[in-house]
């Protein structure tokens, strides 16, 4: 079942559109959501969540329209804005009782739970926090309502590795249960090859591509060659980068099994996402 | 709403609000432009809204399950809810000084129901400037603040210039209008003419004030809908 749907969002900026961006995200899963800076992904989540009034597009959660239903959807979704950065001067325990207000559904026993897990200390204010216990106490608010969607955005850039690491196993953990969703934006492509069921890639505010991660990589292949090589080869390549030895490049899959002479190797998400970046998809760096 | 308004006490309050409200204390300076008093308040609601931006209170709360629509109404609300704090306390001032200052404010309006009608027509004049103004980026309380507060100044000017002026022009040129104002609106109301005169300019007054504010808050209602929260 689908518990989040976009279909056709548009929102035009001065020197940005976001265009017809169109995807869905399916119960008990992750779905990362790539691109680098600036492709759209936090106009995405902000349109998504009316934070950004869109010029178009429907968004639907659990089969409703979410712009309708704003104050009901967003009781059974968790939004997470990177880290905790608001009233930094509070304590932690002020900011709960009052957040808790706003939810009927509200699990003391739940949060509890978290911010023992987390280690966090209500006591606490929010700017004696490091970045990546801000991150987790974003995320007991946001588990604590029992939100059925959590919607992430780049909750890990900025942490070190073992606290990515120790997020991604809390992501995992999280949607076990099939019950709950993530969707998670994020350029720190390794986190999702940890993790993501889904990939969604929006490149200069546009879905570039929209479905299961191993689909995903599957789709394409690293290849290598000589130099001598490049010529022939240069059109059906997605990205390449010249080196005094030969190349290295992203293929289709079916043009890289096609190719004889070449070396093909799997391709994972962050080469994918390298290559295709590359303006024009054929920007070669001499080395 | 509740939840809302909880939020604006126990996150959005700043503590120079306290201080600002204290200086009601200014109704207790013989001969002043009291109306003054009214502007510190105006200052307080600023803060709010400044500490509130600085705090990133936009984000936080479209993070929460309430529309932005909700949280412009709930932070008009709260404004409302200080001004009328100040207006209670303004009414208290007027009775005590009745009694502990029985002479007539040589420096403005007297301690009566025209000053609390003053009072309602100035907070009318911040909020229906302030409110749309800031919530037409989201972001710049500074310059809503700035203009706000030229209106506002605007109005102290005029009324208390009034009230100076009136008791010497009526009694030097003998003009009825002027003497109408010296004898039954610029004092504490003692005679059944003075009481019914101030009590029409404290209805208007809120009338004045209830109809700027919802003007306000639906400009600002409307303006806000088409910010993007950053």
């Amino acid at each position: 079942m689908k518990i989040l749907e976009v279909r056709n969002l548009r929102k035009q900026y001065p020197g940005f559109l976001l265009d017809d961006v169109s995807f869905a995200v399916e119960e008990g899963c992750i779905m990362g959501f790539i691109g680098r800076n600036g492709a759209g992904k936090t106009t995405t989540i902000k349109s998504i969540l009316n934070l950004v009034r869109a010029d178009g597009g429907t968004v639907l959660f659990e089969g409703n329209d979410l712009w309708a239903n704003e104050t009901e959807s967003k009781k059974q979704i968790g939004l997470v804005l990177g880290e905790f950065d608001y009233y930094k001067r509070k304590k932690l325990k002020t900011i709960a009782a009052v957040t808790k207000r706003f939810y009927a559904d509200w699990d003391d026993a739940a949060y509890e739970t978290l911010m023992k897990r987390f280690a966090l200390d209500p006591e606490k204010k929010i700017a004696e926090l490091s970045q990546g216990m801000r991150v987790k106490f974003a995320l007991a608010l946001a588990l604590s309502h029992r939100a059925k969607l959590l919607i992430l955005d780049e909750p890990t850039s900025g942490l070190d590795p073992v606290s990515r690491d120790e997020l991604l196993d809390i992501f995992r953990a999280i949607i076990e249960d099939g019950a709950h969703s993530i969707l998670f934006s994020t350029h720190i492509i390794s986190d999702l090859e940890k993790c993501a069921d889904y990939v969604t890639y929006v490149k200069d505010g546009r879905i570039l591509c929209s479905t299961d991660a191993d689909s995903f990589k599957d789709a394409y292949r690293l290849v290598s060659g000589e130099a001598a090589d490049l010529p022939r080869y240069r059109d059906r390549l997605v990205g390449y980068r010249a080196h005094a030895f030969g190349f290295t490049g992203l293929m289709k899959r079916e043009d890289a099994e096609a190719s004889g002479e070449l070396r093909v190797a799997p391709a994972d998400m962050e080469s994918i996402m390298i290559y295709t970046e590359k303006e024009d998809g054929h920007e070669s760096a001499a080395e | 709403m509740k939840a809302l308004l909880n939020k604006e006490f126990k996150l959005c309050l700043h503590p120079t609000v306290f201080i600002y409200l204290a200086l009601i204390l200014m109704l207790l300076i013989p001969n002043y432009p009291y109306l003054v008093s009214c502007f510190f308040v105006c200052n307080a609601i600023f803060f709010i809204f400044q500490t509130a931006r600085e705090n990133g209170d936009a984000l936080y709360s479209a993070m929460l399950p309430v529309s932005k629509a909700q949280t412009v109404k709930a932070r008009c609300l709260f404004v409302v809810i200080i001004q009328a704090i100040d207006l209670v306390l303004l009414a208290g001032m007027c009775a005590f000084a009745l009694v502990s200052m029985p002479h007539t404010n040589a420096g403005g309006t007297d301690h009566g129901l025209t000053l609390l009608a003053f009072a309602l027509v100035l907070f009318a004049i911040f909020n229906v400037i302030f409110l749309p103004s800031f919530y037409k980026t989201g972001y710049k309380a500074g310059s809503a603040f700035l203009k706000g507060a030229i209106g506002v100044w605007i109005w102290i000017v005029l009324a208390e210039g009034l009230m100076i002026a009136s008791p010497a022009i009526a009694f030097s040129a003998n003009v009825p209008f002027f003497r109408f104002i010296a004898v039954n609106l610029d004092c504490f109301p003692k005679t059944a003419t003075a009481w019914t005169a101030q009590a029409i300019a404290f209805g208007a007054g809120l009338l004045i004030y209830a109809a700027c504010t919802a003007i306000a808050v639906r400009l600002s209602v409307k303006r806000y809908e088409q910010v993007s929260v950053q």
